[in-house]
This record gives C-alpha cells, sequence and structure tokens, in this order.
C-alpha cells in the first residue's frame, strides 16, 4: 500500500526509469537474440559499458577531455568579459544601442561556425583555434542577454530608489544588478550549448586531441562502442553544466522560480 | 416549492501530489425553483467555484448527486452554461467568434451562428464591437462577452461564478442592473457566486452563505425586496437592514478559522 | 535644422547603418595604411575581392549549384522535424504518461549539442544528401518539439474549461484552444529550428558532403581561397536574416489578436 502511493506521487519519475531500463534492455536484447549485431555499423549496451569501463582507467579520455576543456575556457572567458560589458553599454547608452544592434544582432543570427574552418587554418589547430570559435560563439547571448537585463530593468523601481534618496551607486546595485543577474545566467547557459559546438566542430575539422577528436577518430575506425562513449560522455557534460545554470539562475532569482520554461 | 435544481450530500475532495487532501465540500445541498435567482456567498476557498464546476459537469463529486429538472447530471450539457471571473474568452477570436462559440460545438450552421451572435451582442450592448479582439476591450466589455456567449445556446440554468468581481465598482453597478433587466426579460434559472453581499442582497430571491471549508449551507435568507429592482432601492433602510443580517451571519464563518 | 529633425527621427536606422557601412570601409582601407606581413596576407580579404568573388562564382554557375545543393538538405531535414516534432510536442503536452515516458530522451537531447551525432550519422548514412538531412533534422527537431510542449503546458485552465463546459471533445479542444494557444510558441520554437537547421547544413558539409555551401566553405579554407569563404559566410548569413525577419512576419501575421507588447519574446 506505502508502496504503491509512493508509485503514485513519483509517477514520472519512476516511468522516465523504466522507459529508460526498458529501451537499454530491449536493445541489448534485441542486438543479442534477434538481430545480430554488424559491430562497423551498430552496437549494443554491454559493449559500450565495456567500452566505458575500459576509457575511464584511460589515460587518453582524460587528457582529451583536458585538452577540450582548456580550448572551452579560453574561450567561454573571453566571452564572458568581453559580451557583458558591451551588452550593459548597449543597454546604458541609446546611441551605442543603435549603432551596434543591427550589427551583432545579424551575426548572432548567422551560423559564424561557418568561419570555423577559416579560423583554424588562421589560429592553428590548437588551443587558439579551437578558443577562438567558442568565443565568437559563446560571445553573443551575453552581449543579448545582459542588454536585454539592462533594458527589463523597471523604471518604476529606479524611481522608487531615487525618491528615498538613492544615489547612482544605490540604483546599480539594488536594482540595475539584481534584475539583469538572471539574464546574464540564462545567457551563459546559452551559450554553454554554443561554445560546445564550437569546440566539437574544432575538433572534428582539425585536431590531434581532444574529446571531438576521440568521437571522429573512433567513428573513422569503426570504434563504435567508443563512439557512443564519447557521445555519452558529452552528453553528459552538457547535461551537467546546463543543469548547474539552472540552479545557479534558481539562486540569484529565486522570485523568478521557473516561470520561462525555455 | 419544486426543485428545477436539486443538490443532495454533494461531497468534493481533491486529492493533490504533494499537499493534504482538501475536502472542498461536505454534504452541501440546495434547491432552487424554475426561474429563481439565487445568490451564494461564502468565505473564500469554501468550495463555491468547486459546486459551480459540479453543476457545470466538469468535475465529478466525490459523493451525492445534482439533478436538473429531475435528470441526473454527469457532465456538460446545453441546459446550463457558465460565466466565468476571469471571462474565459479565447484571446484568438472575436467578439462574434466568441460568442459563437456554443453554437459552433453544437454544430450550428454558420448563417444561423452568425445571426444568433448578432441578437446576442445587440441584447448586451456591443454592437459595433463584432470584430474586436478581446485584448482591445475593457473588462465590462470583456464580461458582456461572456455573458452573450453563455447565454448564445439558451441554456436554462446560467452559472455566475463572481463574474463582476474583476470590474471597477461603476462598471460592476451599471452590470448589475443590466444583468437584472436580461433576467426579467429571459427568465433563466441563475445561481449566482460573489464575495459582495451587497451584490447578493440586490440580486436575488435568495442568498445562501456557506459556512467555511468543508461548504456547507450555513444559512439561507429570502430576499423578500419588490421587482423590478433599481439603483436607490439600495439606499433604504430595509436593504441595509438585510446586508447587516447577511452580514451578522458571514462574519462567525470569517473569524471562525482566523 | 531640417537635417537636424531628419537625424533624430531617423536615428536608430542611420547609426545602425553607418556603423555596419564604416566597418566595412575600414576593412576595405586596410591595405591602404598598412602593409600586412607575408603570413597575414595569405588569410586577407576585403569587401570588393569578396564582391568580386560573389561575382564571379554566379557567372560560373558555381554558387547555384551549391546554393541548390544546400537548400534540399536545408528544406527536407526542417521539413521533417516540423512533421515529427509538432505531433509529439502536442500529445506530450497532453498525455502526462507519455510525457514521462519520453522526457528523459528529449531533456538530454535538447542539452547536447547535436553536432556531435555527426560521425555516428555519416556511418550510418553515408557521406551525402541522408547524413545531412538527418543532421539537420536532429538539430531543428528539439526546439520544436519542446517549444509546442510549453505552449499547450501554458494553455489556460479556464479556457480549457469554457471549451469543455460547452460539450467539446478532446478533439475540439485541440483545435479550439491547446493549438491556437501553441502557436506563438511553436513559432518562436520555429526560428530557432531554422537556426538550428542551418547551423546542420553547414556543418553536414563540412565533413559529410562534396556539394553544397558549406562545402564550398571548406574546400575554399583549405585552398586559402579566403574570399569564397566570404562569400559563402555571407551567403548564410544573408539567409539566417532574411529567414529571421520572415518568421517574425509570420508571426505579427498570425498573432494579431495579441496586444502589440507581447507580440516578442
Ligand atoms: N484543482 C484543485 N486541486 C486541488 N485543490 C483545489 C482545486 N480546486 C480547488 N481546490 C481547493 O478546494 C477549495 C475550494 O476551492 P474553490 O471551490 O475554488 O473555492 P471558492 O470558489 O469558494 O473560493 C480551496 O481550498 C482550493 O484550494
Ligand atoms: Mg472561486
Amino acid at each position: 500500500m506505502a508502496a504503491r502511493e509512493y508509485f503514485t506521487e513519483h509517477r514520472r519519475l519512476w516511468l522516465g526509469l523504466c522507459s529508460f531500463f526498458f529501451l537499454v534492455a530491449a536493445w541489448e536484447l534485441v542486438l543479442t537474440y534477434i538481430v545480430p549485431v554488424n559491430p562497423f555499423f551498430f552496437t549494443k549496451p554491454s559493449l559500450i559499458a565495456d567500452a566505458f569501463k575500459e576509457q575511464i582507467q584511460s589515460a587518453k579520455l582524460w587528457h582529451d577531455l583536458a585538452v577540450s576543456s582548456q580550448a572551452f575556457l579560453w574561450g567561454f572567458s573571453f566571452a564572458v568579459i568581453v559580451g557583458i560589458p558591451v551588452g550593459l553599454v548597449m543597454g546604458w547608452r541609446r546611441r551605442v544601442e543603435y549603432s551596434l544592434d543591427p550589427f551583432l544582432t545579424a551575426l548572432y543570427a548567422s551560423p559564424l561556425v561557418a568561419l570555423a574552418p577559416l579560423f583554424i587554418i588562421v589560429f592553428g589547430v590548437g588551443v587558439l583555434g579551437k578558443a577562438a570559435l567558442v568565443f565568437l560563439l559563446a560571445v553573443f547571448p551575453f552581449v543579448f542577454n545582459a542588454f536585454a537585463g539592462v533594458k527589463s530593468t523597471d523604471s518604476l523601481l529606479i524611481n522608487v530608489i531615487r525618491s528615498f534618496g538613492g544615489r547612482e551607486k544605490d540604483l546599480y546595485l539594488k536594482v540595475i544588478l539584481p534584475s539583469t543577474m538572471p539574464y546574464i545566467i540564462a545567457g551563459a547557459r546559452l551559450a554553454i550549448g554554443r561554445g560546445l559546438v564550437g569546440i566539437i566542430v574544432g575538433e572534428f575539422y582539425a585536431a590531434s586531441e581532444g574529446i571531438g577528436f576521440a568521437i571522429l577518430q573512433a567513428g573513422d575506425t569503426y570504434r563504435l562502442p567508443d563512439m557512443f562513449v564519447g557521445i555519452i560522455i558529452l552528453s553528459l557534460i552538457a547535461v551537467g553544466l546546463t543543469e548547474l545554470m539552472r540552479k545557479l539562475e534558481l539562486m540569484v532569482a529565486p522570485w523568478r522560480a521557473s516561470d520561462e520554461a525555455r | 416549492m419544486a426543485s428545477f435544481i436539486k443538490a443532495r450530500d454533494v461531497s468534493l475532495v481533491f486529492k493533490s501530489k504533494d499537499r493534504q487532501p482538501v475536502t472542498a465540500l461536505s454534504n452541501f445541498s440546495l434547491d432552487i425553483a424554475h426561474g429563481e435567482f439565487v445568490s451564494i456567498v461564502g468565505p473564500s476557498g469554501c468550495g463555491k467555484s468547486s459546486f459551480l464546476n459540479i453543476l457545470l459537469g466538469l468535475i465529478r463529486p466525490g459523493n451525492g448527486e445534482i439533478h436538473l429538472n429531475g435528470t441526473r447530471i454527469t457532465g456538460p450539457g446545453q441546459e446550463r452554461a457558465m460565466v466565468f471571473q476571469e471571462f474565459g474568452l479565447l484571446p484568438w477570436r472575436t467578439v462574434t467568434a466568441n460568442v459563437e462559440l456554443g453554437l459552433e460545438l453544437k454544430g450550428i450552421a454558420p448563417a444561423q451562428r452568425a445571426e444568433r451572435a448578432t441578437e446576442l451582442i445587440k441584447l448586451v450592448g456591443l454592437t459595433g464591437f463584432e470584430s474586436h479582439y478581446p485584448h482591445e476591450l475593457s473588462g465590462g466589455m470583456k464580461q458582456r462577452v461572456g455573458l452573450a456567449r453563455a447565454l448564445a445556446t439558451e441554456p436554462e440554468v446560467l452559472l455566475m461564478d463572481e463574474p463582476f468581481a474583476a470590474l471597477d465598482a461603476q462598471t460592476r453597478d451599471l452590470m448589475q442592473m443590466e444583468l437584472l433587466q436580461i433576467w426579467e426579460r429571459t427568465k433563466k434559472t441563475v445561481l449566482f457566486v460573489t464575495h459582495s453581499i451587497e451584490e447578493a442582497a440586490y440580486l436575488s430571491d435568495r442568498v445562501i452563505v456557506m459556512t467555511a471549508r468543508p461548504g456547507r449551507t450555513k444559512d439561507i435568507l429570502k430576499i423578500d425586496l419588490p421587482r423590478p429592482r433599481d439603483y436607490e432601492m439600495r439606499l433604504t433602510p430595509e436593504f441595509n437592514d438585510l446586508k447587516l443580517h447577511i452580514w451578522e451571519v458571514l462574519k462567525e464563518e470569517l473569524t471562525s478559522r482566523g | 535644422m531640417k537635417l537636424k529633425n531628419f537625424y533624430t527621427e531617423h536615428e536608430s536606422f542611420i547609426l545602425g547603418t553607418g556603423f555596419i557601412v564604416f566597418l566595412l570601409i575600414l576593412w576595405e582601407s586596410i591595405p591602404l595604411w598598412y602593409t600586412l606581413p607575408k603570413g597575414m596576407a595569405l588569410f586577407f580579404t576585403t569587401p570588393s575581392d569578396i564582391a568580386a568573388a560573389f561575382h564571379r562564382l554566379l557567372l560560373n554557375g558555381e554558387l547555384e549549384k551549391h546554393f541548390y545543393v544546400s537548400a534540399i538538405a536545408f528544406l527536407a531535414g526542417l521539413g521533417l522535424s516540423i512533421v515529427v516534432g509538432l505531433p509529439l510536442g502536442l500529445v506530450m503536452g497532453r498525455s502526462a504518461t507519455l510525457d514521462a515516458l519520453l522526457d528523459p530522451y528529449v531533456t538530454a537531447s535538447n542539452a547536447t549539442p547535436r553536432i556531435v551525432f555527426l560521425p555516428l550519422l555519416i556511418l550510418w548514412f553515408g557521406i551525402g544528401i541522408w547524413s545531412k538531412i538527418a543532421i539537420v533534422f536532429v538539430g531543428a527537431v528539439f526546439p520544436l518539439l519542446i517549444n509546442t510542449y510549453v505552449g499547450v503546458k501554458n494553455v489556460n485552465q479556464v479556457l480549457v474549461n469554457v471549451v469543455r463546459s460547452f460539450g467539446a471533445s478532446e478533439w475540439q479542444l485541440m483545435k479550439i484552444v491547446v493549438l491556437p494557444n501553441s502557436v506563438p510558441y511553436i513559432i518562436a520554437g520555429l526560428r530557432l529550428a531554422i537556426g538550428r537547421a542551418i547551423l546542420g547544413v553547414v556543418v553536414g558539409e563540412f565533413f559529410g558532403s562534396s556539394q553544397g555551401l558549406g562545402y564550398m566553405i571548406a574546400s575554399a579554407a583549405t585552398n586559402y581561397k579566403v574570399d569564397v569563404v566570404f562569400v559563402g559566410v555571407a551567403i548564410f548569413m544573408a539567409l539566417s536574416v532574411i529567414l529571421t525577419l520572415a518568421v517574425k512576419q509570420l508571426e505579427s501575421r498570425l498573432a494579431s489578436w495579441r496586444p502589440e507588447t507581447a507580440k516578442t519574446f
């Protein structure tokens, strides 16, 4: 009885878990007993699990991750350092907004990843080329979200602070910053996704190490389990970072709860 | 009194995921005669909306049953229509298309629908606004559309859930007068939920005061004021005595819960 | 005086285009005041060179050929993602069970940059149109699915009650309330999906193709034909901007019932 009630209360979670285990089991069973697996074309969970165990113990995986992370962090940090101030200034200064908006909007809407081959050729296959690509892709969410954050500041609140004798400093600290922070973190969430695209494409295009390269190489040599391991690890990193940003968003702006689903 | 609407021992419990079950109604009974105008007042959360939703056929009671003209209510039906507090207009439909909603779902042909909609739009005084969208209307106008939509399918029972609560005081007074005129002309049976004692006393033949949750009938007061009623009547001592009486009954329920 | 009025009235337009024109002129004039070192000159091009390359590629028909290939992959992949994502989003929004069953995959796939699947898709579908359609599809389907889902979930319960109270069936409820309510969300999803689809085309053609604009860019880069790279990039930029504007147009067309302030989100 208690178990049953527990199930109905956490129905969603249980259904999700069941669906996952059912899929994995079906995948395994079908490829073991019904259709023999063609190892150059497909693989099955038990083989992926073996490869996973092996890879976690190998130094290569950790080296690849370190290489990719380094490029990602450089590009991402520069995106923060450049993107947020530009967005803030755009939000504060009308003329700056007018001047930059069409140009940056066009860039933001464009698949700038198309510049990847050029970037790799100009900046090289090492950290610099990939970091430059990550920067290029990740900077715009920071610009536009910081901009939107400043713009969304309620002018009534500014008047309230002024009416209590608040100074310029108070305006920034008590109104503009708190209302801009959630936007910037939401921007960071978008930027993470775009930055990862930069890393992956950069490493697909030309690299001799890194997680993207490892996935590509596994594919080129028909080591499907290794390829799946790479994809799963990248997926876990992406989900982890995205969730982290969601938590952070809730932390700096608990009043917004999750009214925005996107 | 022959009852047109007869509710017997209606109970309703809401079971929600992470909270205690809420008993919204417990053994709630009521009788309404044909053509009668009855109001329900009661503390908020006592189950008034829930009762209207049961009557409308949107939720099933856990216990008890409701009969309308001798037939048990098991789901939505043409003889009942509701006017909602939040208006409930489809924002992507024009006034006309909103009024036509019930007719459309009944399968009435477009030409007849349009004719009937025009008639009702005129009845509620919105002629000229047929092709406006809800966001272009004031609150009072929106509720006129809500009323026209409810009347369009010619229901015998009109359910109104705090229909004027979102309106400003003057619009509210105006809408009350117009509602009375329409009621006197069409002779619908009306069940009207409100927070306002004054509104209940002014409009109704009888006022039902409900207890705090779980909702039950606390008292039923007959309003023996002559009809047609007008605004001036609300300034008479008799009217004020009635209001005071309702207030005294209601007050115990409001304070009993803190 | 008149000039000043003109300026204040059109300030945003003048500053916006002015800035872009300024950047272009600056870029064009770099060789005039700065001699690039040998190594860098190889990677350098000017707007006029790019325009000339564009003209040349247009005349010899190469651009048309590549464009056509890219457009097919884009349209097929995006079309497929609409056909799959939209109904699935609607159904997941209405059925709690299906939602719970599919949610793990949707959430995980959406957070993962779908581009990592490219080597796998190339392995399965080979180099050519099919792997491109597949990568466009996996890129574009999730924003559509998720936005449709959110639109369905956000439907106002009062409206559902209104329509139910008139005896509507689940199908009528879908048609009268749920679907119209989701339209703005679906269009926002479409805007995202178009961006993802273009990304898929570009990257798909870098690796899994011997034709198309993405291929043109990649092969030009390998041969240091920087002007051709920029022709490709500029075409993708122009297409993205045009499509984004078209969707915005569609949005305001379909949403005439909404107050002005709520139109963008
Ligand atoms: N769908 C629901 N799920 C859970 N509880 C509900 C639901 N609807 C109403 N309730 C609860 O039932 C009680 C009665 O609600 P309602 O009928 O809306 O009251 P009223 O209209 O008299 O203010 C309230 O305590 C409310 O919180
Ligand atoms: Mg209520």
